[in-house]
């Protein structure tokens, strides 16, 4: 059964996005990630307009997150003056993004950009999953306790200014470190499409030394709102979300999410890590392909706004 | 630009010349009763002339061109589409058209004399598109040249009795804006310096993807007459056709010579929750932003009540 998107101005069977909806669901489940950052590739793969993939995207995420966090917030695990700052952050590096999309849009280049920062994101840590699960499996292996980690070490984030007490975290720190990360995960939500957890949590538990009880619920009071308003904006600026395919990829999405959480309650974690690194380079590895590979057609046209 | 205003031009070059070759051939034409046969030779005799003193006086088209034997009717041609609204819907999947018509006073004494060629050209709403050129830099294919098109149809497909270039010269052709050399096509006024080896590159490049989308088209052999005077042809809109007014002309032809034109419209339209999404999103952005999250949100929770409660 083949449906009209209306923004995405192509016409393309129902069960292909509730399906794609549905995989990448499952493997978020599944690693328990967002999914953004596979959903955004495979919507370019199927000829999506880049744009429209990444302003879409942004709606999916706003429904992937918003149930999440409001679990955590029922178990007080959201540190609201953290994730205030994180959040003033996020939207003021996605307004910075949407008119960057709309720019790059203008020139004819975000496509290229799309691609680019896909391929470097995803190389970069894909390459560095997978070097930590294969260490993790080789460890466990040879029976050796992974070295703990070391707790209220100082580093260079202590010693910069505007310091705040953050009660919920048990942290007296700089707010810059918090809002300058938000700015840049506002930035990825805006350009790229995701919602930014798999930078702002390995951030928050390393660099801000957050709690790790705290990080999770956190993270997701800031990707559902700066999401939600990277939505609302590239709506305005770029009109390019196409409520349609939003609703199929959500519908997919939460019931493969369902599925994905049982499955990865079967395997252990560094497996699971191993997996996801694995899913992760085949996909830049792919991106990166359609860049260097001779383009069968030299030319593309992109229809302009209504005069 | 310079295909709209060479367009004009040959139909005005044409159209004195035929004034001219009237004026010259029958100086008195209208006022006074036909002369004698002219020296030349007599007009084709034709196997079942249709008794033509019978036959009630047509009025004559504005549009017929050449002068005819002064017994014989001029031929003119009528034509109309199957459906002259056609809605697209959220399960649009493209669409069938068949436009018909007939030959007024057809000399033909069967379907299959092909004294007649007919050519069909539908074409839907000009629309504004950028055109895009990749080339190798540093190993990667990076869009590195573009031109801005003013007016493009968003749709055009040709159907002909016989291959265009067997139907009538490549002039006769530009002048009507048919097939796919002639598309009317203006471009951007910053594209004033490119060659011409470049305007047709461009031009070619958007025949060549729009072919590829089939959202331009040509069937050879497309339009069938059903009768002496009867024809048809059938067309195809893809799903990915732009919505908007389209145009049918259907052109008539005898020796490559431009007899009669007809013009008739048809629209796509938009119905639907397709076209509530489309008209809200463009027209209140804001406002279609933020119901777009509500009904995220609103599909998040609902979701995990639904799977939490299965669960307990």
């Amino acid at each position: 059964m083949n449906i009209y998107l209306p923004i995405a101005e192509m016409s393309a069977n129902l069960f292909l996005f509730i399906g794609m909806g549905a995989s990448v669901g499952f493997l978020s489940g599944m690693f328990g990630v967002g999914g953004g950052f596979l959903m955004t590739p495979l919507l370019i793969f199927t000829g999506v307009p880049s744009a429209v993939a990444v302003g879409t995207e942004a709606a999916q995420i706003v429904a992937s997150s918003v149930s999440g966090a409001l679990a955590q917030y029922r178990r007080r695990n959201i540190d609201f003056k953290m994730g205030t700052i994180l959040l003033t952050g996020g939207i003021v590096g996605s307004v910075f993004g949407v008119e960057a999309v709309k720019a790059l849009r203008r020139a004819g280049q975000f496509d290229l950009f799309v691609i680019i920062s896909y391929v470097t994101m995803l190389g970069v840590i894909g390459s560095l999953m997978m070097i930590e699960s294969i260490n993790a499996l080789r460890q466990l292996k040879s029976g050796v306790a992974p070295a703990s980690r070391q707790r209220g070490q100082h580093n260079w984030v202590h010693r910069l200014p505007f310091k705040m007490r953050f009660h919920r975290s048990k942290l007296y720190i700089s707010a810059l470190p918090p809002l300058v990360l938000g700015v840049f995960v506002g930035f990825l939500a805006a350009i790229m499409g995701v919602g930014g957890g798999f930078i702002m949590v390995p951030a928050m538990i390393y660099l801000l030394k957050v709690p790790t009880n705290v990080v999770v619920g956190t993270s997701l009071f800031q990707i559902t709102f700066v999401t939600a308003a990277t939505t609302i904006l590239h709506a305005t600026q770029n009109q390019t979300v196409d409520a349609t395919l939003a609703l199929l990829l959500i519908v997919g999405g939460v019931i493969g999410a369902q599925f994905g959480a049982i499955a990865g309650q079967r395997l252990r974690g560094e497996q699971l890590r191993f997996l996801l690194a694995g899913i992760v380079l085949l996909v830049a590895l792919r991106l990166a392909w359609s860049l260097v590979v001779h383009p069968g057609e030299l030319f593309s046209l992109t229809p302009l706004g209504r005069p | 630009m310079g295909v709209r205003a060479g367009h004009s031009g040959t139909i005005a070059a044409l159209a004195a010349g035929l004034l001219t070759a009237c004026a010259l051939l029958w100086p008195a034409v209208g006022q006074t009763p036909p002369p004698p046969l002219p020296p030349q030779p007599p007009t084709v005799p034709l196997q079942p002339v249709p008794a033509p003193q019978i036959a009630p006086p047509t009025p004559v088209a504005p549009e017929v061109r050449a002068p005819e034997g002064p017994s014989l009717p001029r031929e003119a041609v009528h034509a109309d589409v199957s459906t002259r609204r056609i809605a697209v819907t959220s399960t649009f999947s493209g669409t069938g058209i068949i436009v018909f018509g007939a030959v007024d006073n057809s000399r033909q004494a069967s379907a299959e004399s092909g004294l007649y060629d007919v050519v069909i050209v539908i074409s839907g709403a000009p629309s504004r598109l950028v055109a895009r050129k990749k080339s190798n830099v540093g190993g990667l294919w990076i869009n590195t040249s573009s031109t801005t098109f003013t007016s493009v149809p968003s749709y055009y497909a040709i159907s002909s009795t016989r291959p265009l270039d067997e139907v009538a010269s490549d002039d006769v052709l530009k002048s009507s804006g048919i097939g796919f050399d002639f598309v009317p096509m203006t471009f951007h006024r910053s594209a004033r310096n490119l060659t011409a080896d470049e305007i047709r590159e461009w031009r070619d490049a958007v025949v060549r993807l729009k072919r590829r989308d089939r959202l331009y088209q040509q069937d050879e052999y497309g339009v069938a007459f059903v009768g002496r005077s009867l024809f048809r042809s059938a067309f195809d809109m893809p799903a990915t056709v732009t919505v908007g007014a389209f145009e049918t002309r259907v052109y008539l032809f005898r020796d490559g010579e431009l007899l009669s034109t007809y013009t008739t419209k048809l629209d796509l339209e938009r119905e639907g929750l397709e076209h509530f999404v489309h008209r809200f999103a463009f027209d209140h952005p804001f406002f279609y932003g933020v119901l777009t999250v509500l009904i995220a949100v609103g599909a998040g929770m609902l979701a995990s009540y639904v799977f939490n409660r299965n669960k307990a």
